[in-house]
């Protein structure tokens, strides 16, 4: 589809987007929506139709006179709005965040860890952490050095399989890391920054065509590595025993509590399959060698 | 008296039926199919019926079955915060006030097959209405608060209605219903509180009761006609059709619930959600439950509002003229079931002068 008929399509009928873990239907009508979106979705493939489409969203301009004086942001979901509005110019990071919100909300069938997820071939590393502790800056600056990304925010655990799904969504960086994702990777793909959000500032990084042509590939968990970041911390990977481990992923988790059992065994076996490690940093440079070495050290390793 | 029910409808009415309806359907079927079951609030009933036959279950294709295994995961939490609500409720009541559990909480409490993935919004309790300040009392004590806080809706739930307004405590997900009868005061379906007290059994090993089997069949088909709340009206009906299957097929039993029935003045209620259950659900009815058919016309409005008003839409179907007529009228009707004419202009009147006093004021 051409530019023009993208935007078209995106305002009437809406246009699917394949996430990997679910199917969206997003529909807007806010000028300053669609050309973002666009751009940081610029290698997904966008589709009119979709045999399932998981979520019916809208983000849709305000009603009556609002919408003409004072434009906003509207975010719907099957027809219904969940939360407050937000002002029109910041309707991307509002649909990042509903759209969060409702799959966070709907899809109890996985195990939905608060985490990044990043692969090498069918080896995935596990990010699992509190927000503020640059899980998303670690994300990033991995998925830029040739790591494949599944998603920033969840890490969506298949209970049955034990493996893990693409939630590929773009990266969202807050504050200073912005600054030093553009630094670490000069060619990094960063939409514009939104300021003063409930983050604070915040930008977009798009994900790659890799991550994107993988969307389907599960990955099964190699290495979880609980990340810190420490200014002037030298590189330092402690061993974190499984039980450890089976806490700190039960507590970084969105449904834990609800999926009761069902959380619990899949949280287990994910803590008892693969070593996990307490990692404090402070260069991506370094984090981002140590980490290979560490993914893709063959299963039956030192630690394995 | 053709109806036009939309296909996704047909199939998701056909599924509840006969599980193995699912074979026909392709993947593109069942979206509109998993929507209009969420709407109803009825999805993870709909898994649980199918997951009980391996082969429907393998039939569901994989996007589709992930909704509702995360519906029946929502539904098993839910049926675990309602056990563990009963059971601090347990404590927090005086062991002298009778409880009664009434609804999803009694569907449970009994192991009732329906209960399997039913989603409770709230928890409801009965007790005898010399009962109710004690316990209303005893469970603001505990945290309780009502929801409602301007004095003539309070005012109206005291004098008029069977239930206390709804209740919430901090931290709690469930809401709670504290009524001291099963139909509204004025409602013209009175159930004998003396008869109703009379038939409770209690729950094995618990201070908790139900009401006789008879009687919760019957305040299902109260609560399906006579609840605003348009959009879970299709599980209520799933309810009354679960109820009816599992009834003896016993003629003593069935004479026994139709004199109830009428004994209660419930038969135009019952006539009507015997006939949707039939209509809709297929459900089997035996001759003896039936009562005398309403009028010819009532019957031809509640033919044309009932479908427009129990069965769910998709959220981008627009409420045609017909529907959104038919959802004014369902709600007078609601009004007109629960108050005497009377109070019911008293109560529009009142309302309509208090709308039109708050928009001055802003």
């Amino acid at each position: 589809m051409t530019d023009e008929r993208l935007v078209r399509a995106l305002s009437k009928d809406g246009l699917c987007i394949d996430y990997g873990a679910c199917v969206a239907r997003v529909r807007s009508d806010v000028p300053a929506f669609s050309q973002r979106f666009f751009q940081l979705y610029r290698h997904f493939d966008l589709f009119a139709r979709a045999p399932f489409v998981d979520f019916h969203v809208e983000v849709s301009r305000g009603r009556g006179l609002r919408r003409w004086l004072r434009p906003q942001s509207r975010f719907l979901i099957d027809r219904v709005q969940p939360f407050d509005p937000f002002a029109a110019s910041h309707a991307l990071p509002h649909y990042e965040w509903g759209l969060n919100w409702s799959f966070a909300q709907r899809f109890n069938q996985y195990v939905l860890l608060h985490a990044g997820v990043l692969a090498l071939g069918d080896r995935a590393l596990i990010l699992p952490a509190i927000p503020g502790s640059g899980k998303s800056t670690l994300t990033a600056a991995l998925m830029l050095a040739g790591f494949r990304l599944l998603s920033d925010e969840f890490g969506v655990l298949r209970p049955r399989q034990g493996d893990f799904l693409a939630m590929l969504k773009p990266v969202a960086l807050k504050n200073a890391s912005i600054e030093v994702i553009r630094r670490f990777s000069p060619g990094a793909e960063i939409g514009p920054i939104f300021a003063a959000t409930r983050k604070g500032d915040v930008a977009h990084l798009a994900p790659d065509a890799a991550s994107v042509a993988a969307v389907h590939q599960p990955a099964r968990p190699a290495v979880i590595v609980f990340p810190a970041w420490r200014e002037g911390a030298a590189l330092d990977l402690q061993p974190q025993a499984p039980e450890q481990a089976f806490t700190r992923l039960a507590f970084n988790s969105f449904n834990y509590g609800l999926l009761g059992r069902i959380g619990f065994d899949a949280v287990a076996d994910l803590a008892a399959a693969c070593p996990a490690y307490q990692l404090t940093y402070s260069s991506l440079d370094e984090v981002v060698s140590a980490l290979r070495s560490l993914v893709s050290a063959p299963p039956g390793g030192a630690n394995g | 008296m053709a109806e036009r029910i939309p296909r996704p409808l047909a199939h998701l009415l056909a599924i509840l039926q006969e599980p193995q309806h699912v074979q026909g359907l392709a993947l593109s079927d069942w979206e509109p199919v998993i929507r209009l079951a969420r709407a109803a609030r009825v999805h993870a009933t709909l898994g649980h019926r199918l997951m009980a036959n391996p082969d429907c279950w393998a039939a569901v294709p994989e996007q589709p079955r992930g909704h509702l295994e995360a519906a029946m995961n929502f539904a098993a939490w839910r049926r675990h915060l309602l056990d563990m609500e009963l059971r601090a409720l347990d404590a927090q009541l005086p062991a002298e006030i009778e409880v009664v559990l009434i609804k999803g909480a009694a569907y449970q409490a009994q192991h009732l097959p329906l209960a399997e993935g039913r989603l409770s919004a709230d928890i409801d309790l009965l007790v005898r209405r010399a009962d109710l300040d004690a316990a209303e009392a005893t469970l603001v004590e505990a945290g309780w608060r009502s929801t409602v806080t301007d004095p003539y809706d309070q005012r109206y739930y005291r004098e008029w209605s069977h239930e206390l307004p709804p209740m919430q405590a901090e931290g709690h997900a469930l809401e709670l219903d504290l009524h001291h009868g099963i139909a509204p005061v004025t409602s013209r379906c009175q159930p004998d509180p003396g008869v109703l007290w009379a038939g409770r059994q209690r729950l094995p090993d618990s201070r908790y009761f139900v009401l006789d089997p008879m009687d919760q069949l019957i305040h299902a088909v109260v609560h399906l006609f006579q609840d605003t709340e348009l959009d879970g009206r299709l599980r209520d009906l799933l309810d009354i059709d679960a109820m009816l299957r599992a009834l003896p097929d016993d003629g003593e039993v069935q004479n026994a619930l139709a004199a109830r029935v009428a004994m209660f003045g419930a038969e135009v209620l019952f006539w009507h959600a015997l006939d949707a259950c039939q209509r809709w659900l297929g459900t089997p009815v035996p001759a003896a439950l039936w009562p005398a058919p309403p009028a010819q016309l009532p019957r031809a409005v509640m033919a044309w509002m009932l479908p427009r008003t129990l069965l769910p839409r998709l959220p981008e179907a627009r409420a045609g003229l017909g529907s959104s007529i038919a959802e004014r009228l369902a709600h007078l009707r609601y009004h007109r079931m629960r108050m005497p004419m009377g109070l019911l202009l008293r109560h529009s009147l009142a309302k309509g002068w208090r709308r039109l006093q708050l928009r001055r004021v802003r």
